[in-house]
């Protein structure tokens, strides 16, 4: 698998170091992370940076996981990139939203990296 | 004829759900065990409090509460390295920790699920302060070791939809 950048959306900069270990763990090779703590930020970057997969948490200020979701696929940003969701949220009816606003995948926390692989890995195989 | 949601929730063992729940976060998380026992964390020492608060099918909090030590290990643990004080990571890390636990918590329960919400954290340091909160519907309240540390975290329910 070839190298890829990756963006990670989470309010918590912990989180966010957590996920990127998760995925060099799960065997991704990243030549890019991207980091943003919010949806609006998240939104503004891909504006002018390229990824490969998202990554991003539910529960944010300002502007949800799945508000975010919504306003990347209205504003046809990042198109066919991948999109996870990594969330506390665990109820059937969370999932299927996510999935309905746009989501690919879905990772509760707390998660292995097993997990992460997964989830995240068979997203990124050549169609 | 279904169970009431009041019946579900009050009748849901929630002691044991919320010893499940910081068994996996710590495990999963932080890579140590934690578990139920020990003293309650001292108030003489300067100590950190998360709070994440629930709305939906019940009004609560889940309060994560530990001294300084503790902390500084959770956030090496969460992060690798060890921070020299109760700084923006630490805060951080305990305000994740409480959310992943509240998170957990609640996903054990069908209705919590799918019916309650989490807030962000919010995060409280300092010495000699007490946590009121008005007269609970139920409250639990369960000190756990992990490592040589103390860690209380309870769940409070205020009131049920």
């Amino acid at each position: 698998m070839s190298e890829i950048a990756a963006l990670i959306v989470d309010d918590s900069s912990v989180m966010r170091k957590i996920v990127e270990r998760a995925l060099r763990q799960a065997g991704l090779s990243l030549n890019k992370v991207h980091e943003a703590s919010s949806g609006v930020e998240a939104l503004d970057l891909l504006k002018s940076e390229r990824v490969q997969l998202i990554l991003s948490d539910i529960n944010m200020p300002m502007m949800d996981g799945l508000e975010f979701l919504r306003q990347l696929r209205a504003q046809q940003l990042a198109p066919d990139v991948p999109v996870v969701m990594i969330t506390t949220e665990s109820s059937e009816e969370h999932v299927r939203e996510a999935i309905l606003a746009g989501a690919q995948g879905y990772i509760r926390k707390p998660f292995t990296a097993e997990q992460v692989k997964e989830r995240v890995l068979p997203l990124l195989e050549p169609a | 004829m279904a169970t009431p949601v009041r019946e579900l929730i009050q009748e849901s063992p929630h002691a044991s759900h919320l010893d499940e729940a910081v068994g996996e976060v710590f495990s999963l998380m932080m890579g140590v065990s934690c578990a139920p026992g020990g003293e309650a964390v001292s108030e003489d020492r300067e100590t950190i409090t998360a709070v994440i608060g629930f709305a939906g099918a019940m009004s609560g909090a889940c309060t994560l509460r530990c001294d300084q030590q503790a902390a500084l290990r959770m956030a090496e643990c969460m992060v690798g390295v060890r921070p020299d004080e109760l700084d923006a990571t630490v805060k951080d890390a305990i305000g994740e920790v409480c959310n992943m636990v509240a998170g957990a918590w609640k996903g054990k329960n069908t209705v919590l699920a799918a019916g309650c919400m989490l807030s962000t954290p919010a995060v409280v340091t300092g010495t000699n302060y007490q946590l009121h909160l008005q007269q609970p519907e139920f409250r639990v309240d369960r000190n756990y070791r992990f490592e040589e540390y103390a860690v209380c975290i309870s769940i409070v329910c205020e009131s049920i939809q």
